[in-house]
């Protein structure tokens, strides 16, 4: 068999043993096993031990619980709260603004925790219900707290990020800052859009009543204190690490310690709050282990076959086709596999493959990082199968109904898209803070 | 359901519930090492333990934690037509693919005991300034394991039991 055949045959029975809806991990590491198995012998047989061996070396994955557990004590503590009462206040006289201070909110959420469920509880929790009683548009509302959560990968720290740094072996602190420009530019085109819409037809997103508007100033500016926390927890987390003091990890377990000190501080350190956010951080963190291991092992068994060597040589030599149609043709398979797998699956699966591939094409990993995360998060929620959109639905108030969520999701969606492309064609808008720092 | 299959099934799920309630606090052990790791640099010298520690510590949090997560089913499934099934029919369908589970568990079982052999037959260490011996990792992860491989039977069991409308 040619080891294209092979490759092909993997992918498919992997894919195959997922729709039957077992446990991701289990479905890859079967493949992984028996491919190894079949294909070594005995000898392939310690291909998945070796992958827990390469896991535990791979310093940097210890910010993944820390992150974990950073975000659910935050989510969980309702610290974030007081954030959006300061939104609220600063932002409501505009048309649209209390929209756009949701953005903001998940500009601040995103910089204290890596993953965007995070960002949606919290927006889906605190300003949805307030945004809707004050006669925003539902599906503005909805629209604007999915596009925000997406945010919470893009900007540091962020796990996927991570994870695909483990991957494409590149140095995370690169990636993350490599993911700040595209996440505020992004967040600015969102409140351009809101502004724009909201500025044309004021009824989606109406000003705050005159009576509501009655705080002084003083009471105004005492609630940016909430502003903050999130900015105590950020300078923490990475003065520290950008100063040389600490490494990455190092730093995690600090914006960890300060983030639980900060929620005992305002007695949100309850019972309930700590043994959610302990559980689920062991559950989520466990999740991304056991599924990283399994993949590696998919990895390994891949790297050995050499099938991306022929696989290039399929499309480039054969096929004729340049770089960029590949490029683009990946990132349209991202879109069509995101309409049913979750962002770490798709991530662990394909990369073995699309990464040594868009290396080999020529392409810098630390810009393809960022254009996988913004292409997975609109994979996210493109209609009719996204993750988020049934996140949303699980979260969201009855009165909003899955076509809401379907409605309100596409504008949005156009300007990610935008976004995409702005980043694909000025590469410098994801390499130049990176760039800078490091002295390239 | 034989009587043997209830008692393995309540003896496993409550062997992993406690292992995992005391590994869930693995999370503030990770911070302390990794707090420590950052004030010994800073203010004295660089400890040299630190890193592997932390390293070690991760792996014992997700291996033993990892039954206990199969518990609170957050294991990720593709739910594209899971989702839609009935509980009938995600048992039935779940008491097959579950052997593909079983069958991952069980090769890195024999890879984990193979290596754990090895690291105690030459006293393996760590090729590191501060040179851990490694046969102890290696056991926490055979440990880790086969407490997988054992939830992954129960949940089994509890299909199987689905499947025949029975109590376990």
């Amino acid at each position: 068999m040619s080891y294209n055949l092979i490759a092909i045959l993997m992918f498919s029975t992997m894919m195959l043993m997922m729709m039957t809806g077992q446990r991701v991990f289990g479905a890859i590491g079967a493949v992984a096993a028996i491919a190894a198995l079949s294909l070594w012998g005995v000898g392939g047989s310690d291909i998945p031990f070796a992958s827990a061996m390469k896991l535990m070396k791979w310093y940097p994955l210890l910010t993944l619980p820390m992150f974990i557990f950073m975000g659910y004590i935050l989510s969980e503590s309702k610290i974030a709260d007081d954030l959006y009462k300061m939104f609220h206040v600063w932002m409501g006289p505009l048309n649209g603004g209390l929209a756009i201070g949701t953005i903001g909110l998940m500009v601040l959420v995103s910089a204290m925790n890596g993953l965007s469920v995070a960002g949606m509880a919290i927006g889906a929790t605190i300003a949805l219900p307030e945004l809707l009683r004050r006669g925003y548009d539902k599906q503005m509302v909805t629209g604007v707290i999915q596009a925000g959560s997406s945010l919470g990968i893009l900007v540091p720290p962020s796990v996927v990020l991570v994870l695909y740094a483990m991957i494409a072996r590149q140095p995370v602190g690169q990636l993350w800052l490599a993911g700040v420009v595209p996440g505020l530019m992004m967040a600015a085109m969102f409140v351009i859009y809101i502004a724009i819409r909201c500025w044309i037809n004021p009824s989606l997103g109406p000003a705050l009543p005159k009576e509501e508007r009655t705080f002084t100033l003083k009471e105004k500016l005492s609630l940016l204190r909430a502003g903050i926390l999130p900015l105590v927890i950020f300078a923490a987390m990475m003065m520290p690490f950008i100063n040389g003091w600490t490494s990455l990890v190092e730093s995690s377990a600090i914006g960890a310690m300060t983030a639980f000190v900060a929620a005992v501080l305002k007695r949100r350190m309850t019972k309930e709050v700590f043994e959610v956010s302990v559980r689920q951080t062991l559950a989520i963190s466990c999740m991304f282990m056991w599924i990283i291991l399994a993949a590696l092992g998919f990895g390994a068994v891949f790297d050995g076959l050499g099938a991306v060597k022929s696989i290039e040589n399929l499309f480039t030599e054969q096929m004729h086709l340049d770089p960029w149609t590949i490029l683009i043709l990946m990132q349209l398979s991202f879109l069509i596999m995101g309409t049913f797998l979750d962002d770490t699956a798709m991530l662990v699966i394909v990369a073995p493959l699309y990464v040594p591939l868009v290396q080999a094409l020529g392409f810098d990993l630390i810009w393809y990082g960022i254009l996988y995360t913004i292409t997975t998060q609109v994979a996210y929620m493109t209609p009719p199968f996204g993750y988020n959109l049934f996140l949303m639905r699980a979260m969201a108030p009855p009165e909003i109904s899955l076509r809401d969520i379907y409605g309100s999701i596409l504008p949005f969606v156009g300007v990610m898209i935008l976004a995409l492309a702005l980043v694909m064609i000025f590469p410098q808008i994801a390499l130049w803070l990176p760039n800078h720092v490091y002295g390239k | 359901m034989p009587p043997i299959a209830s008692l393995f099934v309540r003896y496993v799920d409550r062997l992993n519930y406690s292992i995992g309630r005391l590994v869930m606090l693995g999370i503030f052990i990770m911070v302390g090492i990794l707090l420590w790791s950052s004030i010994s640099k800073t203010f004295f010298l660089p400890s040299l333990w630190t890193l592997e520690v932390a390293q070690f510590a991760m792996v014992a949090y997700y291996m033993l934690g990892g039954p206990y997560s199969m518990q609170l089913g957050s294991n990720v499934r593709m739910d594209l037509f899971y989702g839609e099934w009935s509980t009938r029919k995600k048992a039935k369908v779940d008491a097959f693919s579950v052997f593909c589970l079983i069958f991952y568990l069980g090769v890195l079982l024999y890879g984990a005991v193979e290596s754990t052999a090895y690291s105690f037959e030459y006293g393996e260490r760590s090729p590191t300034a501060w040179r851990p011996v490694l046969w102890p990792i290696k056991v926490i992860m055979v440990v880790g394991v086969f407490l997988m491989l054992l939830q992954a039977i129960s949940e089994l069991l509890k299909d199987l039991a689905k499947i025949r409308d029975e109590e376990l």
